[in-house]
């Protein structure tokens, strides 16, 4: 467990690994303190909708998966729902942040804008799925821990940008590469930088 | 011409930030980028119309799930469609069929355009908006295929006697954030033109 | 913004449900018998190319398939063929399965009589990226594999390696070699634990 919690935090980081949940990083890491925001509610998006997925996918949507409603349902497959039913519990589960984060801290929903729903897309956290499909963990625990490991590594791949950002607010650079150029040229090379991870 | 907005001063992805993470997937190679762009520009301007039209009666609490819904129906009723009758195309976008779907340029155009205009303004914005971001991927995917594989479309362009000569593929560029540093280039040049 | 009761959202999105289930419910159940087809005959393609029959038209996959394979049996119950190759010479056919870095990849491995040299193979993948792990399809890193050899002169199982950074720059006798991918580690590894897995059941 504490393996798969490290791995997905720092070696399969969503960001720089893999280059999941890119638009809302470079979008939303202007400060230090909405970045923060952001990525826990991608953590807190993991952590539930990873789970409840897991539990969805085994008992319901995998081949053979119904056998424990009857065993005449043994032979249904219904796998080909998974990628939308994984979409359907994801925008449930953002579309319920959406309301608490509205009704407790205004301050932040009006930071967040047009990427909270974004959050729904955001590729990190439907990939969060699809890969825990492809990993085949024995138990919900180790999918939690391993929604958990991810999205603290998302949390810290745009904690760590935003701080990059804010420093790179006082340095001279070309006018027309201020702001959004210079976001995408500092992400790939840190990229580049983590892909020494991927060697380990 | 209102529509041509999304082609340069509201691309998609070089000012709006949106649709980064499928740019970095598939520009490592012309005929994958092209085949993104007509599929998203496809997708987008139906799933525009279609919530357009529905725009009034969706309640705005559960929003994001009826445009996720829809939008995630019709692109894997198409895969569908595709694998049934037209194996070889479907073949090569089944690999695109998720990266469609999680593509925020469909989502945030109907959050911020479909939703509040009737469907036929819809319909345009979703397909200039699918080539406004199909334009860079374009222009990034040649870029990288040149210069990382030294061929476009899969046909080696880079003749024989240039690599003879001591030239070498740069295996840098098509690795994944090479495409980011491309995109933050376009974005240096497009800005210092307007 | 209108304001919706309750009840009207419930009933909205069962409705919405119920219709996209229906749907794509419709659709794949129908669809089903045309795509199953088009999945053998791929599946016949993949074989056929991996024995060096390469770009069979659509039309005479099938027919040429059932000249040229025919099913072995095997102790394992593992779906496996005979084939004589586009030389004359005969071989067998062993699918292999893995996984890469975004889905399953897997693929056919045609070895020669002698069961240790490969006559030709064949990759596919789900969603690998293009470009990158992708690339295990094409032909350039499917030709690479030919004339490989999955024993070693004292008849030990070594399988294919999939060397990162070129099997000309490392230890490896390149007979049991052959050049990853570069930018697409994951999927290499992937390819490389799939044939070890794989083969190993034939020893």
């Amino acid at each position: 467990m504490l393996d798969i919690f490290v791995r997905s935090i720092f070696i399969d980081n969503m960001i720089f690994a893999y280059f999941l949940g890119m638009c809302s990083y470079l979008a939303v890491s202007k400060n230090v303190k909405t970045a923060f925001g952001l990525g826990v509610a991608v953590c807190f998006v993991l952590a539930i909708t990873l789970p409840i997925n897991y539990l969805i996918d085994k008992y319901l949507l995998q081949a053979g998966a119904l056998q424990w409603l009857s065993s005449q349902l043994a032979d249904i497959d219904l796998s080909f729902l998974s990628l939308i039913v994984f979409i359907a519990v994801i925008a449930a589960i953002v579309q319920l942040l959406e309301m608490v984060i509205e009704r407790f801290s205004s301050k932040l929903y009006y930071a967040l804008g047009i990427f909270l729903p974004l959050i729904a897309v955001n590729c990190a956290i439907l990939g969060g799925s699809l890969f825990m499909q492809e990993k085949n963990f024995p138990t919900v625990g180790h999918s939690l821990v391993y929604a958990l490991g991810s999205g603290i590594g998302w949390l810290l791949a745009i904690v760590a940008f935003a701080a990059i950002r804010e420093r790179i607010r006082y340095s001279n650079i070309p006018k027309p590469l201020q702001g959004n150029g210079i976001a995408y040229i500092t992400t790939g090379l840190m990229g580049l930088g983590f892909m020494a991870f991927l060697g380990i | 011409m209102k529509y041509l907005g999304p082609l340069n001063k509201e691309n998609p992805i070089l000012v709006q930030t949106l649709g980064v993470c499928s740019a970095l997937a598939v520009t490592a190679q012309l005929k994958p980028a092209v085949v993104m762009m007509l599929s998203v520009t496809v997708v987008c301007a139906c799933a525009n119309f279609i919530i357009s039209l529905i725009r009034n009666t969706i309640p705005p609490r559960i929003r994001i799930i009826v445009q996720l819904l829809i939008a995630a129906a019709l692109v894997i009723l198409v895969d569908q469609v595709l694998q049934a009758f037209f194996y070889d195309i479907s073949k090569m976008l089944s690999v695109f069929v998720g990266l469609i779907i999680t593509n925020c340029i469909l989502m945030g155009r109907l959050e911020a355009f479909a939703l509040s205009h009737p469907p036929i303004p819809s319909f345009f914005d979703g397909i200039f908006n699918g080539l406004g971001y199909g334009l860079v991927l374009v222009v990034v995917a040649v870029f990288r295929e040149l210069l990382g594989s030294g061929s476009l479309w899969n046909y080696p362009v880079i003749p024989e006697s240039v690599y003879q000569a001591g030239y070498m593929n740069n295996g840098l560029m098509i690795l994944p954030p090479m495409a980011l540093i491309m995109i933050g280039g376009l974005i240096w040049i497009q800005k210092s033109k307007s | 913004m209108k304001n919706f009761s309750n009840r009207y959202i419930f009933l909205y999105i069962t409705v919405l449900v119920v219709i996209i289930a229906f749907l794509l419910s419709l659709a794949t159940i129908t669809l089903q018998p045309y795509q199953k087809a088009n999945r053998e005959t791929e599946k016949m393609r993949q074989i056929l190319t991996a024995a060096g029959y390469k770009e069979v038209p659509k039309s005479e996959v099938q027919p040429l398939f059932e000249k040229v394979c025919q099913k072995r049996e095997t102790p394992s119950n593992k779906e496996s063929y005979d084939i004589v190759c586009f030389d004359q010479s005969s071989g067998i056919v062993i699918p292999v399965n893995g996984k890469g870095l975004w889905g399953p990849i897997w693929g056919y491995v045609v070895l020669a009589d002698d069961h240790s040299t490969i006559k030709g193979v064949f990759f596919a993948h789900k969603s690998e990226t293009p470009g990158l792990g992708g690339e295990i399809s094409t032909e350039k890193f499917c030709s690479s594999f030919e004339g490989k050899k999955i024993f070693d002169e004292n008849g030990q199982f070594v399988s294919v390696k999939v060397v990162k950074g070129g099997v000309l720059n490392s230890t490896i006798n390149p007979i049991h070699g052959v050049d990853a991918i570069s930018g697409g580690t994951v999927t290499s590894q992937g390819v490389e634990e799939m044939l070890y897995r794989c083969l190993k059941e034939e020893e």
